[in-house]
């Protein structure tokens, strides 16, 4: 859906992207994380083609965002960091202004609210004042600005920045409805807690630099080594010795009921190391993998990042 | 379906309250007005004229500056830049619709001037009233288009629309210049007025004339802007057809030898105002460089300063005043022919130190240090050297003024060679710069 190549953007004295090229697939929620001047609202702006690069070029649903950043804005929603409403007009105004200048036909606009409205929970506010609206609610307005004309793709910049938790649980849910309807999502956020709940790639961004760019539901390589989390229903004595005479298994944080251990293989060998556990007389109370957060990916990206360059 | 944009202001600017009250107000002030009066239509027509051009004229352009400088302190600018609308409908969505509310107090006004315009058989009142109209859409598009500039730099006094008190003093200062031009040309109060030799009817036909082109001319202005500030590429053809139309323009008031000179001067005028308002970034020429070794020709035009295109058109003057000067004697011959083509290198020069100061690692106002160091060479340094006896020093500072002496210290040949010796140096140290610092960045 996004394909990005050779992108080069210089800030005075700086490269803020570096040769940054990546493909963001069609449906996917990609969380764009890398600490801060790592480039991330950069690279959303020229995505955005709120901004042009030095070079490269950008693709947005097979249009040259470049060449044609009038047509492309059709087919995407954008919502900056540092986003505004017109705080004199009314939700409903707002929402009818955003769906008329991306497009939508006359007819087509108060069904657009509607639905806009019923979705960002929004429907009882729509004659309020957007400038009296709580931070929360002003937040609502601006996804509903952003995503009113159903576009293929949404650029979220910071989307929970200033949120209650519960606004956040909120956010996140409706992006997984939006990616459940189809739509491709781009967010940057610092809290990665919140982008795990809904994220299903991770795009790494590091001084101007893709770390890694990867779907998250499997490994990042096929050998990868993946924690499994071995709970006893009661202590055995015998655990430990039992494990460490296990050929290509590593143990940490062994315990008389449980353990952690790193394991390579599919599932099958997987399937394997539990039938010789339940033989061996363990009671197994619980045998799975232990998921790796968007947190932990994160800094092994950077920790094998910066293993690579010193 | 109307226009989003012009909507959006409708929106914003009527309210049932403003509706009512804009008439009432005026109605008041009219009744005022007509019960001190002798002549009550003469005074309605001269109190209508002078609201409108406070009403439409004068908070008209405020409100049009506002349409701009509102979007990037109400932080919407984006969302605006991310819409799909063109960028004609976004111009005249904001020229109209922002002052809409302006225009329904002038349209009252107007209304007035109508009616007692005929009562009271005031002379030209039917091309009074277009004139001001041209006149307001003409302020109200250059306030936009000031604007939409100036949001390209990070000043805050631009962004919060210092352009405009600048675009203001602009449009004063070109109306006193056309009035007085055409008063020299035709001195006689209503006479008719004679334009490159053709009699071009009355001076309020030519006024009117001469705001509908002005008009039309800002608009395009406005609609360009706009098309840059919504990263539409657009190639740099717009400016200097404004300079040749100016240059025509003025010409027009003078003889016709004197063309090329008008349009030097204009030319000329116009690249210093670019070269010190456009930014000149490292970087830009970085880009630019690259665009040209890749030959993408149409985004090397579509990213040049415009100040390249009014520096070409300059130098074409200038040799067009060297091939038709208009004084035969041999002596002032050459002098005045030569004189454009030494300024013209010198313009070349201060271009270099511009940019030498633009490209300098981490640069503080660049524009300000080169202003400061011309100022110093054109005019501290050779008066410096003039009160000291050191005539030669001093023509070697500035080798234009002193070929206007009687008794000129040189010949216009020698200034041409020290031009081009300024030229020359201030090109090598901007080249050595470029190439060391993009060495340096890597």
């Amino acid at each position: 859906m996004i394909k990005i190549s050779r992108l080069i953007f210089d800030y005075p004295g700086r490269r803020a992207l570096d040769d940054v090229s990546l493909e963001v697939q069609a449906g996917s929620v990609t969380a764009l994380v890398g600490p801060n001047g790592a480039g991330k609202t950069t690279l959303m702006r020229c995505i955005a083609g709120l901004e042009t690069p030095l070079s490269g070029s950008i693709e947005v649903a097979g249009m040259d965002v470049i060449e044609e950043p009038r047509a492309v804005h059709r087919s995407m929603g954008y919502l900056s960091d540092f986003f505004g409403l017109y705080q004199e007009l009314t939700v409903a105004r707002c929402l009818e202004y955003a769906a008329a200048s991306q497009g939508l036909s006359a007819a087509a606009i108060p069904q657009a609210i509607r639905d806009t409205a019923r979705r960002l929970q929004l429907t009882d506010r729509l004659q309020q004042l957007s400038g009296s609206l709580s931070r929360g609610l002003r937040q609502r307005v601006a996804v509903g600005q952003a995503i009113i004309h159903q576009p293929k793709v949404l650029l979220l910049d910071e989307p929970a920045s200033g949120l209650d938790p519960e606004a956040r649980s909120e956010l996140a849910a409706l992006f997984r409805q939006l990616q459940a309807d189809g739509m491709t999502l781009l967010v940057s956020s610092h809290i990665l807690a919140e982008l795990d709940e809904y994220s299903t790639h991770l795009l790494v961004l590091r001084d101007g630099r893709v770390l890694e760019n990867r779907a998250l539901s499997v490994p990042a390589h096929a050998d990868e080594v993946r924690i499994l989390a071995l709970q006893l229903a009661a202590p055995d004595a015998r655990l430990a010795g039992w494990l460490k005479a296990q050929p290509g298994l590593v143990c940490e944080d062994v315990e008389h009921d449980r353990a952690e251990i790193h394991f390579r293989g599919d599932a099958t060998a997987q399937a394997g190391l539990l039938v010789a556990l339940v033989q061996a007389g363990f009671a197994v109370s619980s045998f799975a993998e232990h998921k790796e957060s968007l947190q932990q990916s994160y800094l092994r990206s950077v920790a094998a990042h910066l293993e690579k360059t010193s | 379906m109307m226009n989003p944009e012009f909507r959006r202001n409708l929106w914003l600017s009527f309210s049932t309250h403003r509706l009512i009250a804009m008439p009432a107000l005026l109605a008041l002030i009219f009744l005022t007005a007509a019960i001190t009066a002798v002549n009550v239509p003469l005074i309605l027509y001269n109190t209508a004229s002078i609201l409108f051009i406070l009403i439409a004229w004068g908070w008209g352009a405020l409100n049009a500056g506002a349409s701009i400088v509102d979007e990037f302190r109400e932080k919407t600018w984006d969302q605006q830049r991310m819409s799909a609308l063109g960028s004609w409908t976004m111009t005249w969505g904001k020229l109209f619709g922002a002052t809409a509310f302006n225009w329904y107090g002038g349209a009252i006004c107007l209304l007035v001037m109508v009616v007692c315009g005929t009562l009271s058989n005031r002379p030209n009142w039917v091309l009074e009233i277009p004139t001001l109209i041209a006149a307001s859409i003409l302020t109200h598009a250059m306030m936009i288009a000031s604007n939409l500039y100036a949001g390209r730099f990070d000043s805050n006094f631009f962004r919060r629309g210092g352009a405009a008190l600048i675009v203001l003093l602009f449009v004063v200062v070109g109306i006193g210049l056309q009035a007085t031009a055409m008063r020299i040309s035709n001195p006689e109060p209503g006479s008719t007025v004679v334009w490159w030799g053709m009699v071009v009817g009355d001076e309020n036909i030519f006024l009117l004339e001469s705001a509908l082109l002005f008009m039309v001319c800002a608009t395009i202005a406005a609609w360009r802007l706009m098309s840059n500030a919504l990263q539409i590429r657009t190639l740099p053809w717009a400016l200097p057809l404004f300079v040749l139309i100016l240059a025509v323009y003025c010409g027009g008031f003078a003889e016709k030898k004197w063309f090329s000179l008008i349009g030097f001067a204009i030319a000329a005028g116009f690249s210093y105002i670019m070269l010190l308002t456009e930014p000149n970034t490292l970087l830009l020429w970085n880009k630019l460089r690259l665009r040209l070794q890749t030959g993408d020709w149409r985004s090397l035009l579509a990213e040049l300063p415009l100040w390249t295109v009014t520096f070409l058109l300059t130098l074409v003057f200038a040799l067009a005043v060297m091939l038709t000067w208009p004084f035969a004697a041999p002596d002032t011959r050459a002098i005045g022919a030569l004189i454009p083509l030494v300024a013209t290198v010198l313009l070349l020069r201060d271009v270099c130190i511009v940019l030498f100061f633009s490209f300098a690692p981490n640069a503080r106002r660049p524009i300000a240090v080169a202003v400061l160091y011309i100022i110093v060479l054109n005019f501290l340094l050779p008066y410096f050297f003039e009160k000291l006896g050191l005539r030669a020093a001093a023509y070697f500072c500035d080798p234009v003024s002193d070929l206007f002496d009687t008794e000129p210290y040189g010949t216009v040949t020698l200034s041409l060679l020290i031009a081009s010796i300024h030229a020359a140096f201030m090109l090598g140290i901007v080249i050595w710069r470029f190439n060391k610092i993009r060495r340096q960045t890597g």
